[in-house]
C-alpha cells in the first residue's frame, strides 16, 4: 500500500502565506500557483523537444488555469461541448484543440465544429460513421489500445481498437472517403514507468508507415496521448530519466513529417495547486480523534475515490506528541474520510491541513453533495 | 502580429491578419468577432468562419437580392431570414417598388454589434420606414406567420449551429406556403467545391415543395474555394428564363445601383460547372 507523505510544521513565510489566504478569501480553497503551472510546461517542453503539448481540460477545468496555459502557448484537448464553451468564452480558437473522446453523440460531433475543434479521434468503424455527413471538414485520428503494465489507471480497456485492427478499419475509412490523419494512444494515466510509451511509439510509427505503402496517403500526426507521472509519494521521480527513453525513440525512428502531439493532465496541473482545508470541529470516538474538515472526498478530495490518488497532507503544528488519527470530511455520508490511523499532533478547531499536489481530477470530480458549495479556486 | 484562422476545414483554413479587434464576445446563440483587415476592411466571423467583409459583401448581397427581385419582376413584400448584418435589408431597399421588408433575425447581438461595428454594411436600413424587423428563430417565424411574400431571401449561416433548421425540410415547405403564387425563395447554400453534399441536400429537399428548382453561382473572395451556389425554388419556372431585354429594363426601371449585379451576370449565373449538375442529378432531384 501507498505511504501518504506527512509533513509537519512550515516556515515562518509559508505558515503565514496559508493563514493570509485563508483570512483573506475563506477555507476551502485550492490555490493555483501560476509559475508552478508554467514550470511544468517548462519542463515537459525541455524532455519532449518538438512535441505540441495539448492540455487535458479535464484535469483541472477552470477558465483561470486555461488562461495561463494558452498564453504560454498550449493547446487544448477537449472532451465536451462543455470544454469547448469554456474556451470559447475566453476567446481561444478552436483550432488549437482536438477532440479526444473516442464515443461521441451527433450533438457532440456538431457543437464541437462550431466551436472550431475539427479534429476527432475514433476507435471504430461505427463512430467514424458519424463523422461521414462532415467528412469534408474534419481531420480523423485513429486511437489505438496498448497496454501499460505499470499505469495505475488503465484506460486501454474501454477505449482503442487492437493494433491488428488498424489496417483493416483504415481500409474501411478509405472505402467510405475518409481519411485518418494519423494514430493516437493512451497507455493510461500516472504510468510509472516508460516503457509502455516507447512501445506504443514504435508500435504506432510501423503502422504509419504501413498505413502510407498501402493506401499511398501519408499519415501527418502521432498522438502520444498524457500519463506522465508526478510524484504523490515524495520521493523524487528522475524525469531525465523517465522521459530518455521515450525521446530517443521519437528522435531515432520518427519519420520528420510525422506531427507529435502530447495531451498531458495530471502532469501539468498535480503539482500547481495545493488544497487548504480548515478543522471544522474535532471529537474522540474510541481510542481515536477525530477530525473534521471543511473539505472531503465529495470535494476536493474526490480524487482518492476517483483518481486512486493519496495526497501527500501537512499540518503546521510541529508538536512532537502525535497519535494516529482520523481526519474527515464535513458531509454525514461515513465514506466521507480522507485518512485513517494517521498520525498527527492535536488539532484544534481552526487549525489549517493542508493538501499537495492537489491539481488533477480534484476539483474536476468534486461534488456538491450535502449542497456545501466546495473549495474557492484562487489563482496566485 | 495576430492571426485569424478559419476553422471550417481540419486541412486547410484561410489567415487573415488582424490589425485591431472591434468586437469578440460569446453572445447567447454564437462566437462573434469584428475586426480589421488592410486589404478587407471589416471583417464579420461568426463561430470562426467568416461570414462578411467590406471589401467583397457586395458581390454576395448584390447577387442574392437582386436575382430574385429581378427575376419576380414585381415583388412588393419581401422576408430576409437572417442578415443581422443589414447589407441584404440595404439592396432590397434599393427597389423602390417595395413596399415592406420583413427581416427575421435570430440573434439580437449580432445586430447590435454590426449597426455598432459594421455600419456601411446596413447604411440605414435599419431606420427604413419599410423595414419590419422581428427578433426571432426564422423557422418559428415561418411556421407562424400570416404573412405573404414575393421573395424569401435565406442568408443563413452553415448548415452546423443556429442556420441548421433554415436548411431543413420543413423550413422549405413553410416557405412554400408564405410565398405568393409566383414567388421565389433564393438561399445562401455555401462552397460546393468542398462542401458538395450541401447542394445534393438542398436539391433533394426544395425540389419536394417546388416544381422549379436550380441553383446559381458567384465567387465570393473571402468564402474559400471558388464558387459559392445560391439555391432557388419558384412554382413559377418562367421567373428562371426571363430573356435579357426584359431584365435590362426592370434593371434601369428598379432604380437601383450596382457593383457586380449585371442582367448579363443574372443569366450567366445560371450556368452551372459540370460536377455540381452532376451531383444534382445524382441526388435524384
Amino acid at each position: 500500500m501507498n505511504e501518504r507523505p506527512l509533513q509537519y510544521g512550515a516556515s515562518a513565510s509559508e505558515r503565514q502565506h496559508y493563514i493570509e489566504l485563508v483570512k483573506q478569501h475563506g477555507s476551502p480553497l485550492l490555490v493555483v500557483y501560476r509559475q508552478r503551472l508554467l514550470q511544468q510546461v517548462s519542463l515537459l517542453r525541455a524532455q519532449l523537444p518538438g512535441v505540441s503539448l495539448y492540455y487535458a481540460i479535464k484535469a483541472f477545468p477552470h477558465t483561470g488555469i486555461l488562461k495561463i496555459l494558452a498564453d504560454a502557448d498550449v493547446n487544448f484537448d477537449v472532451a465536451s461541448a462543455g470544454e469547448i464553451e469554456m474556451l470559447q468564452q475566453l476567446n481561444i480558437s478552436g483550432r488549437r484543440t482536438i477532440h479526444t473522446h473516442p464515443i461521441k453523440k451527433d450533438s457532440e460531433i456538431r457543437a464541437a465544429l462550431r466551436g472550431g475543434s475539427t479534429t476527432f479521434v475514433i476507435d471504430n468503424i461505427e463512430e467514424l460513421r458519424k463523422l461521414l455527413p462532415y467528412r469534408q471538414r474534419v481531420g480523423v485520428l485513429l486511437r489505438v489500445s496498448f497496454r501499460s503494465e505499470s499505469a495505475k489507471v488503465d484506460l486501454s480497456r474501454k477505449f482503442g481498437c487492437a493494433p491488428a485492427q488498424v489496417l483493416d478499419i483504415l481500409q474501411q475509412a478509405s472505402a467510405i472517403g475518409v481519411h485518418i490523419r494519423g494514430l493516437s494512444f493512451h497507455v493510461g494515466s500516472q504510468s510509472l514507468t516508460p516503457d509502455a510509451h516507447v512501445s506504443a511509439i514504435t508500435h504506432c510509427i510501423e503502422l504509419i508507415d504501413k498505413a502510407e505503402q498501402q493506401y499511398g496517403r501519408p499519415m501527418n500526426v502521432l498522438d502520444i496521448g498524457g500519463g506522465f507521472p508526478v510524484d504523490y509519494a515524495a520521493t523524487g521521480i528522475d524525469y531525465d530519466a523517465y522521459f530518455e527513453p521515450i525521446r530517443e525513440t521519437l528522435a531515432s525512428s520518427l519519420p520528420d513529417h510525422i506531427e507529435v502531439i502530447a495531451e498531458p493532465g495530471r502532469f501539468l496541473v498535480a503539482p500547481a495547486v495545493t488544497g487548504i482545508a480548515t478543522v471544522a470541529g474535532t471529537a474522540r470516538r474510541g481510542d481515536y480523534p477525530w477530525y473534521y474538515l471543511d473539505d472531503g472526498v465529495y470535494g476536493s478530495y474526490s480524487g482518492q475515490l476517483f483518481d486512486h490518488a493519496i495526497y501527500p497532507l501537512q499540518v503546521l503544528n510541529t508538536s512532537p506528541e502525535r497519535q494516529a488519527s482520523i481526519l474527515a470530511g464535513p458531509t454525514c455520508d461515513s465514506i466521507d474520510v480522507i485518512a485513517e490511523d494517521i498520525l498527527l499532533p492535536e488539532l484544534k478547531e481552526g487549525d489549517l491541513v493542508i493538501g499537495h499536489m492537489m491539481g488533477a481530477y480534484t476539483y474536476a470530480t468534486a461534488t456538491r453533495f450535502n449542497s456545501l458549495s466546495g473549495a474557492q479556486i484562487i489563482i496566485v | 502580429m495576430k492571426l485569424f484562422t478559419e476553422t471550417l476545414y481540419d486541412a486547410l483554413g484561410q489567415s487573415f491578419r488582424i490589425d485591431k479587434v472591434y468586437f469578440e464576445n460569446k453572445t447567447e446563440h454564437q462566437h462573434l468577432m469584428i475586426f480589421h483587415n488592410a486589404m478587407l476592411g471589416r471583417v464579420m466571423v461568426l463561430d470562426g468562419i467568416v461570414q462578411t467583409t467590406e471589401k467583397d459583401e457586395f458581390i454576395y448581397h448584390e447577387m442574392m437580392a437582386h436575382v430574385p427581385l429581378l427575376a419576380h419582376g414585381k415583388a412588393r413584400r419581401v422576408l430576409i431570414i437572417g442578415g443581422g448584418d443589414g447589407a441584404m435589408l440595404r439592396e432590397v431597399l434599393q427597389h423602390s417598388s417595395i413596399e415592406q421588408v420583413t427581416m427575421v433575425e435570430i440573434d439580437q447581438a449580432v445586430i447590435d454589434m454590426a449597426r455598432e461595428h459594421l455600419p456601411n454594411h446596413s447604411r440605414g436600413a435599419f431606420e427604413d420606414p419599410r423595414t419590419n424587423l422581428v427578433i426571432a428563430n426564422g423557422m418559428d417565424f415561418v411556421r407562424d406567420t400570416d404573412m405573404r411574400f414575393d421573395v424569401i431571401i435565406s442568408d443563413s449561416t452553415d448548415p452546423i449551429g443556429p442556420g441548421e433548421i433554415l436548411f431543413s425540410d420543413d423550413f422549405y415547405a413553410q416557405c412554400k406556403r408564405i410565398l405568393t403564387q409566383d414567388g421565389v425563395i433564393a438561399t445562401q447554400n455555401g462552397v460546393p467545391f468542398f462542401q458538395l453534399d450541401e447542394v445534393r441536400t438542398t436539391a433533394k429537399r426544395l425540389s419536394q415543395h417546388f416544381t422549379d428548382t436550380s441553383f446559381y453561382s458567384a465567387a465570393v473572395p473571402t468564402y474559400y474555394g471558388g464558387i459559392m451556389t445560391f439555391a432557388w425554388g419558384s412554382n413559377q419556372p418562367a421567373l428562371r428564363h426571363v430573356d435579357i431585354e426584359t431584365l435590362k429594363h426592370r434593371y434601369t426601371a428598379s432604380g437601383i445601383s450596382t457593383r457586380y449585379y449585371t442582367p448579363e451576370i443574372h443569366k450567366a449565373a445560371f450556368a452551372l460547372p459540370k460536377y455540381i449538375v452532376d451531383a444534382i442529378d445524382g441526388s435524384g432531384a
